[in-house]
């Protein structure tokens, strides 16, 4: 798994490349906790390059999504490839989750 | 024209969850051997991991290793894998479903995996041989 985070006027993106499982979920953890500890508006996940994810990587997402909520923010998911949207799918996370087709229209809404 | 054998493979495991990188080499070479719908993989990567981690995480003492075997076998467009350890008895396939429903507020943190596997797999079963835990997963295809 690779991360890579953009500032950009509207908040921040975050790029995850690759596949978010047991074995590394919690560098994913770490950023987002690292980012949510920080004033954002928005986060982005671009998740045009993820392969995979299991509930190991679930479980950030909707941390990261409460957390970020509460704190008056907006997560928003973005380009999420068609394998990842079924998981979000049958977990029931596709309707609790902000999920736009690209980064564009997720700054548009 | 002859029928074809099933096909029949092994794979065993420690209880450390680094070795969830040996199953997806092993998952790659096997689609590749047996000609596996590549769309297939990842939900067969998912219910492992899921399962997988479920037993080397709570199904033994912790500071022991073990060993988990993972047996696999393809016959007419059906692969069945079957994970056997020798922890604790656990029946998974008795664990009660999540609420999908529920919103965001509502819904708890964690609770998946289990369900994911009944979701992307075609049957899960349990059976609790002498000592030893026997989850049976089934995928079909056509």
């Amino acid at each position: 798994m690779d991360i890579t985070i953009k500032e950009i006027d509207e908040g921040v993106i975050v790029s995850v490349t690759g596949r978010i499982d047991t074995t590394n979920y919690n560098k994913f953890e770490n950023v987002m906790n690292e980012l949510l500890i920080t004033k954002i508006r928005q986060i982005f996940i671009d998740c045009s390059r993820l392969s995979y994810i299991s509930s190991s990587g679930l479980r950030v997402f909707l941390t990261a999504m409460k957390k970020l909520t509460k704190s008056g923010g907006q997560f928003k998911i973005v380009a999420m490839q068609p394998p990842i949207k079924e998981i979000f799918d049958i977990s029931g996370f596709s309707s609790i989750f902000s999920i736009y087709s690209d980064l564009e229209t997720a700054k548009k809404k | 024209m002859a029928k074809m054998r099933g096909m029949h493979k092994e794979l065993v495991v420690k209880n450390n969850i680094s070795e969830l990188e040996r199953l997806v080499a092993f998952l790659e070479d096997l689609q590749n051997e047996w000609n596996l719908p590549l769309p297939l993989i990842p939900s067969i990567n998912l219910a492992l991991e899921e399962a997988l981690t479920n037993v080397i995480f709570y199904a033994f003492d912790k500071d022991t290793e073990q060993e988990i075997e993972l047996d696999f076998k393809m016959k007419d467009n059906q692969l069945t894998i079957i994970i056997t350890d020798g922890g604790r008895p656990y029946d998974p396939t008795k664990k009660s479903d999540p609420d999908i429903n529920l919103s965001a507020e509502d819904r708890p943190i964690g609770g998946l995996g289990i369900f994911l596997i009944k979701q992307v797999m075609d049957k899960v079963s349990y059976q609790r041989e002498g000592n030893l835990n026997r989850l049976t997963m089934v995928k079909k295809w056509y």
